[in-house]
């Protein structure tokens, strides 16, 4: 029972969204993304499997490449960027499974509120949970591999933010897109991967001119594709979100 | 209890096609193979760039046309678009799989090697796994409705992965040869630049043969399942639309 709530805020506290209008869709937007941080908050569920997922794969991958102290240092940007993607798809998957275990997900559709609106709020919670993700794994990925940071470390931030941005919008799509159907674990990164690989690429070689790895002047000109990248997909992913729910 | 149904016969049209397309791919090989002058630098290797760059520039169409005929079926919902799309979408994973080999049987003498990070190279492999994941995720969902729908989707983000998946492997690095034809002034001799056109022409015929056939059998398929829902239902007379 989704009915519409009569007073300024509802029982939980959420702002009571008016139908409609621009500012009511991004309230909408809001409080999707606000109940999927406050879930997360609550359970940890993800907290706890992402970040030692990516711990993990850190680890076995420096064990997997051996003593080289050089390998390993000019190595830390993919292995960095491979974790999070890694994470992407286990933080998309589990942001519709949680919601579809309970039921939840057919309420929130009954919301009267545009589809793309559900898709803009998960994607907000996916997106902060890999940026703050990308945050703490970029120091302890340069510590352990032996990496330096370069000199225009400003812009690593720029480099999480679009990169983990490209992986959440991709993610978010097809784990929308394969969360009724069978075996979505294994198809999930099959769908996505190919799909990211600009987004991979340009990070991971941006990444590796700011700490230094590269001739620094590059990175620019991977930001840019990344940034493309990301509203290409943020448009197409909003406008064909609701042909992929299943009703 | 069994019913004997008498399979439609192939239209007149396409039996032509289907024909020519078998004469012009045979002139299209003697062309290749006999007419065609040895190049100065790859000398007789530059028979295999006709088949190779024939079916390279086929697959994209197809992924392009896969893409068109998904947008035209959430437009209209009309089963038949679905059919068209999925046509094309086989013929484009199967020429992309042709490019692959081909291209790799071609770059293992002339480069020197069997696999190079190169742009055009890995955007073939990308969209390769991409269609591959089409037809998995087709095979999952039972609702013609949202399996037409969902994989039109998914056409929709093969296509639009296209561009970027260019861009960064040409950035990334390349050592792919520079196109045959470039847009400003044609560096490849006539005959050689004829015998490449006339192929890929042939690889246009035989995709359309193709496709059309494909088309064909998809709409069968598609009658079948209503035949086979209609008397499930018990209701003979009744159509089901879906």
């Amino acid at each position: 029972m989704s009915a519409a709530p009569q007073g300024p805020r509802d029982r939980a506290g959420a702002a009571v969204i008016p139908e409609g209008s621009a500012a009511g869709d991004l309230a909408a937007v809001l409080a999707i993304a606000r109940k999927d941080l406050l879930q997360e908050a609550r359970s940890r569920a993800v907290t706890v499997a992402t970040l030692f997922f990516s711990a993990v794969t850190l680890v076995m991958m420096a064990f997997a490449m051996g003593q080289d102290a050089e390998l390993l240092r000019r190595s830390a940007p993919g292995v960095l960027w491979v974790a999070l993607a890694f994470a992407g798809v286990i933080t998309a998957a589990q942001s519709f499974q949680s919601d579809l275990e309970e039921g939840a997900f057919d309420q929130l559709l009954l919301y009267p509120v545009p589809r793309a609106s559900v898709f803009l709020g998960k994607l907000l919670a996916n997106w902060l949970y890999l940026a703050v993700l990308g945050l703490i794994m970029t120091p302890v990925t340069l510590v352990l591999y032996g990496a330096r940071a370069g000199s225009d470390l400003w812009l690593l931030p720029v480099t999480l933010a679009l990169g983990t941005f490209g992986f959440a919008v991709v993610a978010t799509f097809y784990a929308a897109l394969t969360a009724n159907l069978q075996a979505r674990e294994a198809l999930l990164p099959v769908l996505m991967f190919p799909v990211v690989v600009p987004v991979l690429l340009g990070a991971v070689r941006s990444t590796e001119a700011l700490v230094g790895l590269q001739n620094a002047t590059l990175a620019g000109g991977w930001l840019q594709l990344l940034a493309g990248f990301d509203l290409v997909y943020f448009v197409t992913c909003t406008a064909i979100f609701h042909l992929v729910v299943e009703e | 209890m069994t019913q004997r149904h008498e399979t439609p016969r192939r239209p007149l049209w396409l039996r032509l096609l289907g024909l020519s397309t078998v004469v012009l791919f045979a002139v299209g090989a003697y062309l290749a193979l006999v007419v065609s002058p040895p190049d100065v630098n790859q000398g007789q290797l530059i028979r295999m760039m006709y088949a190779h760059v024939s079916v390279a520039w086929v697959c994209f169409v197809a992924v392009i046309v896969t893409a068109l005929y998904g947008m035209a079926f959430l437009w209209r919902g009309r089963p038949v678009d679905d059919t068209r799309a999925v046509a094309n979408a086989e013929i484009a994973t199967f020429f992309a799989g042709l490019t692959l080999i081909s291209g790799m049987t071609y770059s293992r003498p002339t480069l020197n090697t069997w696999w190079t990070w190169d742009a055009k190279l890995t955007l073939t492999a990308l969209m390769f796994a991409l269609l591959v994941g089409y037809f998995v995720v087709r095979g999952l969902i039972d609702d013609p409705t949202r399996r037409g729908r969902v994989s039109a989707v998914i056409g929709i983000v093969v296509a639009v992965s296209l561009p970027f998946n260019y861009l960064a492997a040409a950035w990334f690095r390349t050592l792919h040869p520079t196109l045959s034809v470039a847009v400003t002034g044609i560096h490849i001799a006539p005959t050689m630049l004829f015998v490449l056109l006339f192929n890929v022409g042939v690889a246009a015929l035989v995709y359309l043969t193709f496709v059309s056939e494909r088309i064909r059998i998809g709409k069968l398929e598609h009658e079948r399942d209503e035949e086979r829902e209609r008397r499930e239902e018990g209701a003979p007379g009744e159509v089901v639309r879906v």
